[in-house]
């Protein structure tokens, strides 16, 4: 050992092989690389809803609450759902009963309605608000999902120099909101002092003729923003005397990829809209997914929108009287939606906009009248248009009739890239009215869809739409963990 | 007929004494009398007087008597003489006349009969050529000028035309002045013991009609001792240069006539602040010092200089005619300042051209033995490697972390934005219910407790502090390194390479970037550890205390240093324990300290040994990787953010493994490596646990480095040897130093930045902050890597060390389930059970989720205050109540924290230089006032001034 360690090479060589050792501990105790585990979320029932009608009166309301959401299975204890005027008074009803669907006239100057449901009745309320003239400078058929209180809303369609455009603003909450309004038209944003700044007070509803903030666009896309508090936003289109009216349904913020649903097979004019409210022009690339296949349409391939404004293209020949939805892609954020037009001497319009997917399910309180005609006379006839634009899906559809039990669920497959056209025929027990519940089985793809209402008359076809929307039936959780690292970007 | 009695004063001058006496007493013309005073002189002038003089012409006075009362007191035992004109021809101990001095000063009188004061011409005692005064004069703002240049030879130049020089005033120095003119102005002021006393006196004899003369044609070398400090001054404390300036000031004002005083105070104080301000920029801070304090010296009495004024009242204002034209003319002192401005520019500093005699001149190069005795302390502290390495290193580090500088707060990795000042961090560590998070109980960890004690020495700023040891770490390394090895290694090249090398370790690189504090200390005090280490080992009982204390300082930042050096210290224990008595002793002290003094926090890491792999700070579980490649481990590379490619050691590695071929050094070789091998092996098992192993790294280097450079030297005996020997040589220092370069050239080529920055907001919003004045807590969420992170802040920034504090688990468990309830949006009562904690306002920094901005604006009992691109926030609605603190532990905690303050006291006592050891004190070398002038005087041999 000595004699080792006095030889010059005799350290060297020890310490090289302890060093060689290290090395081999090291090498051997790396461990596998982990693969990065996807944090689990887990869904649990929504506990507490409410949302406002924003002017049901003169027409009917429904709500319900479906089944299969409740976080317990004999979830009928303990929640309650309240259909109430904003102002105050005496609630329209109290509901307690999961999947049953209340459905009653409101009566005129009701005025905002709120629902709200807490406990098993919270889980995937809906409500729903559809009224129909058959005369008058008011004809036609319109109907709109009660909106929950928020903090942004976007809206595209007629502008306010095509159409008596009011929006809806209610306040349902206890803090006061302060909203902007901000107005894109054909020719850019329109610059107004008068959209910023509304303070709509605790329990307020007002009613802004868009006319007097901007009079000029044909075209708009309106952003309502809150820079404070919450705020239930709506907007009514009047086309005037014989050219319809109806309700904007709220469109999906401005993204890349907009899906447009539920374009019913019915005849008529379809226009779509889009809006660019970046900075940058774009092109946007618009395809249809029809019942045949996904193709981008003959000369209508794309459709250019300057920065800030919004754009309008004729659709008719393109898409003919086929249901379907468009698929828009760009490479700036849009939002999109589409005007579509009954036949008729006397026309009626109905609007449909970018939507989110169902991934979780979705409502439709109103899913139709019953086998009681409505009260103008006609017949009215529900559709339900889905379109599966990416990878193919199948739903489950149940309809909750007004009085008796759910119908079994009904399971269709789409084919990726199709759209398919369902015509709901009322359940038994329907009485005047069901509701559609709607959920892609699990490992289908992204569905977009669209319930449409269109009834016959004499002077024409009227219309209005529903495009679906994401019950609130679950809430992801999303998987926590105390951190104290969070202060540090 | 002339009587003229020579008065020499004496004070510690037997060097120069024996020849100012044989001078005094070989004049040409006889001296009438003769009187010598010692003034205390403790070096035998006293009896160089007596056997000169005899002892009935010598008085002995105290210690600290001035010139002027010496001389005074002779003048008053001083009998007349009889008849014809009264002379005393008063002396310094270092000023020795020619031989025909007295005849022609006399000559000088004879023929100007007015003349009262008449000097010789001074020449320099050294260099005899050299011309010191040929009378002084005075600017009005108390500048001497004696009209020459420096180191001007006397050839005649400035002789006047009969031998005599109408002035202003003479040296004391070989001074001729009449008894009766002396007895009239009551003589030397004895408000001036020192300096200006003489300008004093000649003023006041040019006031009262006087003439005072310069006689060229006499000779005297003056040695200037006092003023060049080549003696002790017993009079007064003060420095010469500050009592020259004081006095000099006072004799202006004392004796300028009113109108021209109000001008010269005004200029005075103007012009003293402007040279403090030039002395300052020169780097001249003794210098400055001095100026500022003579003249709030002047001010600050203004009792001494009405005195002084009074006495000097008669004929003040009639007689400034006479002296006004002696004066130095004002705008001289442009010339000067201009002159000064210029020179400072040239780079010569302020050297004052013809104020050698008293004034601020340190300037060396005049004198030869000057130059031998103190280069100064800049020049001293700028041609040290030591400094230059660190200035070197600063310098890089700057380049490199040149984006960590960017004004926000710093933060990143395991360092929570830095917040909070000292006194926030010392309640921190003294109090016993913390609000941070839901509230907690646990005590402080003890790091707080040093960040707080380094805060209060950066004034408060905790920032400062940690930007100091975070980014300064590389350079302080550097520095600490340098200097801890200056009793281990000669061979200084050897130390510049270990000090950077070990610098610019990947390790050091890799601190910065995840902003480590806690290796940030271990990295400045391994070097310390090491030095001291080497004196426990020696038995020293005072560098085991400090040991300990280091040891206590670094284990409560990282707890893994106490394990490695528990580990070495007892292998050090068994090999060294038979060697030297006392080892053990000294080794238990050093490795028990850190024990007793962190005691209950221990206890707590001893209960979950994981932690003692943790640091100070976030200990996120990114900032390692636990698959670090094994030649990472063996190259020195902790891996991690900022940690450079694995080839840049290479350098390292291979010459230490040269240095293991060389026989001459092997056992501190096979120790160096010994200490590396045991340190890669327990980076391997702390890198395997999933933890950084950056301090058992350090101490890896540390191992190597000293090993290989401690065998350093024989690269000199190589170079030396020639030939093949030679190119060898040249090979490894290139090998060694390719290491630090390649390291520092990577640094600042990729920037020191990682998850450290410099930019980072507040991670509360301003208005959260502004709106929550009882402590109401923020819950801050950010979603990361899939899953949703949150913590909740007590209404402001966590301070460092509060994401230490654990808060209790079944609130913690509630909290947890309530956060994510809120952010999936379900609605229910989540809110409230975050409200009913205290928790008033929900914050996400941006770019905000918008999934996670739905979730929270669907939520009715929360209020969006705000939303932007920086971050949101939403207000819970109505008043939130803080729960209040927990109570009961108290005495405990206190108990322990006045216990700990004794400890620490008591180590430092132990710990510092005590007065019997004052040999010691010089090996620290960094503590050089006290010692200086005793180095100084043993330099300056005594034989360089002539006998």
């Amino acid at each position: 050992m000595k004699g080792l360690i006095e030889n010059r090479f005799g350290l060297l060589a020890l310490v090289l092989v302890a060093l060689g050792a290290l090395y081999g501990v090291a090498f051997v105790s790396r461990p596998a690389p982990v693969p990065e585990k996807a944090a689990q979320q887990v869904k649990v029932a929504v506990e507490s809803v409410s949302m406002v009608c924003p002017d049901p009166g003169g027409g009917r309301m429904t709500a319900v609450t479906p089944l299969g959401g409740q976080g317990t299975p004999s979830g009928n204890d303990g929640g309650a759902a309240t259909v109430a005027p904003m102002k105050g008074g005496k609630p329209l009803a109290t509901l307690d009963k999961v999947g049953a669907l209340w459905r009653q006239n409101v009566p005129v100057r009701t005025r905002p309605v709120t629902v709200d449901g807490m406990g098993a009745m919270a889980a995937g309320l809906e409500a729903a608000q559809t009224t129909q003239v058959t005369s008058g400078a008011q004809r036609g058929l319109s109907g709109v999902r009660c909106v929950e209180p928020g903090a942004e809303a976007w809206f595209i369609g007629p502008g306010p120099a095509a159409a008596d455009v009011t929006l809806h603003l209610a306040n349902s909450d206890a803090a006061p909101a302060d909203v902007a309004v901000m107005i894109y038209a054909g020719e850019g944003p329109v610059l107004s002092d008068r959209g910023n700044g509304l303070v709509v007070k605790p329990g307020e509803y007002r009613e802004v003729k868009l006319r007097d903030l901007a009079p000029s666009p044909l075209v708009m896309a309106v952003q309502v923003t809150t820079s404070g508090g919450r705020v239930a936003a709506a907007i009514r289109e009047s086309l005037g005397e014989g050219k319809g009216v109806d309700w904007l349904p709220i469109a999906a913020p401005p993204s890349t990829r907009v899906v447009v649903p539920g374009i019913p097979g019915l005849a008529g004019q379809r226009e779509l809209y889009v809006a660019a409210p970046g900075e940058r022009d774009t092109v946007v690339q618009v395809k249809a997914v029809l019942k045949d296949g996904s193709y981008a349409l003959k000369n209508k391939e794309s459709v250019e929108v300057p920065a800030g404004s919004t754009t309008t293209l004729d659709l008719t020949t393109g898409v003919g009287g086929q249901p379907g939805a468009l698929v828009l892609t760009s490479d700036e954020p849009i939002v999109a939606g589409m005007k579509m037009t009954g036949t008729g001497s006397m026309q009626d319009v109905a609007f449909t906009a970018g939507a989110a997917p169902i991934d979780l399910g979705s409502v439709v309180a109103d899913g139709g009248p019953g086998k009681r005609p409505g009260r103008g006379g006609g017949k009215q006839e529900s559709r339900l248009v889905l379109s599966a634009p990416f990878t193919a899906a199948t739903v489950r559809i149940q309809l909750l009739p007004q009085h008796g039990a759910p119908t079994a669920p009904v399971e269709v497959t789409l084919p990726a890239a199709r759209s398919k056209e369902i015509k709901l025929t009322p359940p038994p027990g329907a009485g005047s009215g069901f509701a559609v519940h709607i959920v892609p089985a699990p490992g289908s793809g992204p569905v977009y869809g669209a319930r449409v209402l269109s009834e016959e008359t004499g002077q024409g076809v009227l219309l209005t739409a529903q495009p679906l929307a994401l019950a609130r039936t679950w809430a992801i959780v999303p998987a926590t963990v105390e951190w104290p690292g969070v202060v540090l970007p | 007929m002339h009587s003229v009695t020579a008065i020499v004063v004496a004070h510690d001058g037997a060097r120069w004494l024996k020849e100012t006496l044989d001078a005094v007493l070989r004049q040409s013309r006889p001296l009438d009398r003769v009187a010598g005073v010692d003034n205390g002189s403790r070096d035998g002038s006293g009896r160089l007087l007596t056997e000169a003089f005899g002892p009935s012409s010598v008085l002995s006075l105290p210690r600290s008597t001035g010139f002027g009362e010496a001389v005074h007191e002779v003048v008053r035992r001083l009998p007349r003489a009889s008849g014809g004109q009264e002379w005393l021809w008063l002396l310094h101990d270092d000023c020795a006349p020619d031989a025909h001095a007295l005849h022609a000063l006399l000559r000088a009188a004879d023929e100007n009969p007015k003349a009262a004061i008449l000097g010789p011409k001074l020449r320099d005692w050294l260099d005899r050529r050299v011309l010191l005064e040929i009378g002084v004069t005075v600017g009005r703002s108390g500048r001497r000028d004696t009209g020459l240049e420096p180191r001007e030879y006397d050839q005649g130049q400035h002789d006047g035309v009969h031998g005599v020089l109408d002035v202003l005033s003479v040296s004391t120095a070989g001074m001729l002045i009449r008894r009766d003119v002396w007895e009239e102005l009551a003589g030397l002021d004895p408000r001036f013991p020192l300096f200006r006393d003489d300008l004093d006196l000649c003023w006041r004899a040019r006031v009262a009609g006087h003439r005072v003369l310069n006689v060229t044609a006499a000779v005297a070398w003056h040695a200037e001792a006092a003023s060049r400090r080549r003696r002790r001054i017993a009079v007064s404390d003060d420095h010469p240069r500050r009592i020259d300036r004081r006095n000099a000031l006072l004799v202006i004002m004392a004796n300028l006539p009113f109108w021209a005083l109000v001008r010269s105070v005004f200029r005075n104080i103007t012009g003293s602040l402007l040279r403090t301000v030039l002395f300052v920029l020169a780097k001249q801070p003794a210098n400055a010092l001095d100026e500022i304090a003579a003249l709030g010296s002047v001010l600050g009495h203004p009792g001494r200089l009405v005195q002084a004024r009074r006495a000097r009242k008669k004929g003040r204002k009639q007689g400034y005619a006479a002296v006004a034209r002696l004066l130095t003319p004002s705008g001289a002192t442009w010339r000067r300042l201009a002159d000064m401005i210029q020179r400072y520019l040239a780079g010569e500093g302020p050297v004052d051209s013809a104020g050698r005699h008293h004034a601020m001149d340190t300037s060396s190069e005049e004198e030869g033995d000057e130059l031998l005795t103190d280069s100064g302390l800049f020049q001293r502290m700028s041609s040290s490697p030591g400094v230059l390495l660190f200035l070197l290193l600063a310098g890089i580090t700057v380049a490199a972390e040149w984006s960590l500088f960017a004004g926000g707060l710093l933060g990143g990795g395991a360092l929570v934005p830095v917040t909070g000042g000292a006194s926030d961090l010392w309640r921190l560590y003294i109090e016993n219910h913390h609000s941070a998070g839901l509230g907690s109980d646990t005590w402080a960890p003890p790091y707080v407790a040093v960040l707080a004690a380094l805060s209060t020495i950066f004034l408060g700023k905790t920032w400062l502090a940690v930007s100091v040891l975070l980014l300064g770490c590389v350079p302080l390394a550097g520095l600490s390194a340098y200097v801890a090895t200056r009793r281990m290694i000669s061979y200084t090249p050897a130390r510049v390479w270990l000090a950077a090398t070990y610098a610019l370790l990947p390790v050091a690189t890799g601190v910065v970037a995840s902003g480590r504090v806690g290796t940030a200390v271990i990295l400045v005090l391994i070097p310390v550890y090491a030095a001291l280490a080497t004196r426990v080992v020696a038995g020293s009982r005072r560098a085991a205390w400090g040991f300990g204390l280091l040891l206590a300082v670094g284990t409560a930042f990282a707890p893994l240093v106490y394990v490695v050096v528990a580990i070495l210290g007892g292998l050090a224990a068994v090999s060294f324990a038979g060697v030297r008595r006392g080892v053990g002793l000294s080794l238990g002290i050093g490795l028990g300290t850190p024990i007793v003094l962190l005691f209950p926090w221990l206890a707590e890491i001893v209960r979950e040994p994981r932690r003692i792999l943790l640091e100070a700070g976030l200990a996120d579980p990114a900032l390692a990787d636990p698959r670090l490649g094994a030649e990472a481990l063996l190259m020195l590379n902790p891996g991690g953010p900022g940690t450079p490619p694995v080839w840049v050691t290479a350098g390292l590695v291979a010459v230490a493994l040269g240095a293991l071929l060389l026989r001459r050094h092997q056992t501190i070789v096979a120790i160096g490596w010994g200490v590396t091998l045991f340190g890669v092996l327990l980076a391997i098992v702390v890198g395997r646990l999933g933890e950084w192993p950056g301090v058992p790294l350090a101490f890896a280097a540390t191992g190597l480095l000293v090993a290989t450079a401690l065998t350093a030297h024989r690269i000199a005996e190589f170079r030396a040897a020639g030939g093949l020997r030679r190119m060898g040589a040249l090979l490894i220092v290139v090998v060694a130093f390719a290491t630090p370069l390649a390291a520092a050239g990577l640094w600042i080529l990729n920037g020191a930045g990682g998850p450290l920055r410099g930019d980072l907001p507040d991670p509360v919003p301003p208005l959260a902050a502004a709106w929550s004045p009882n402590g109401e807590r923020t819950l801050l969420l950010r979603p990361e890597g899939g899953r949703l992170a949150y913590t909740i802040l007590p209404g402001r920034a966590l301070y460092i060390g509060e994401s230490d504090l654990r808060s209790p688990a079944a609130e913690t468990a509630r909290v947890g389930t309530a956060v994510a309830g809120l952010a999936s949006g379900r609605g229910g009562a989540d809110v409230q059970t975050l409200a009913a904690q205290g928790i008033q306002f929900v914050t996400v920094p941006g770019p905000v989720d918008t999934a996670l901005q739905r979730a929270l604006d669907s939520e009715p009992a929360l209020e969006r205050v705000s939303l932007s691109p920086t971050g949101g926030l939403w207000r819970v609605a109505g008043t939130v109540t803080v729960p209040p603190p927990g109570s009961g532990g108290e005495t405990l905690h206190r108990t322990w924290l006045w216990v700990q303050a004794a400890l620490v006291a008591l180590v430092l006592v132990l710990a510092s230089p005590g007065a019997r050891t004052a040999e010691q004190v010089e090996d620290y070398g960094d503590a050089p006032e006290p010692t200086r002038p005793s180095r100084r005087r043993s330099r300056n041999p005594e034989e360089q001034v002539p006998a």
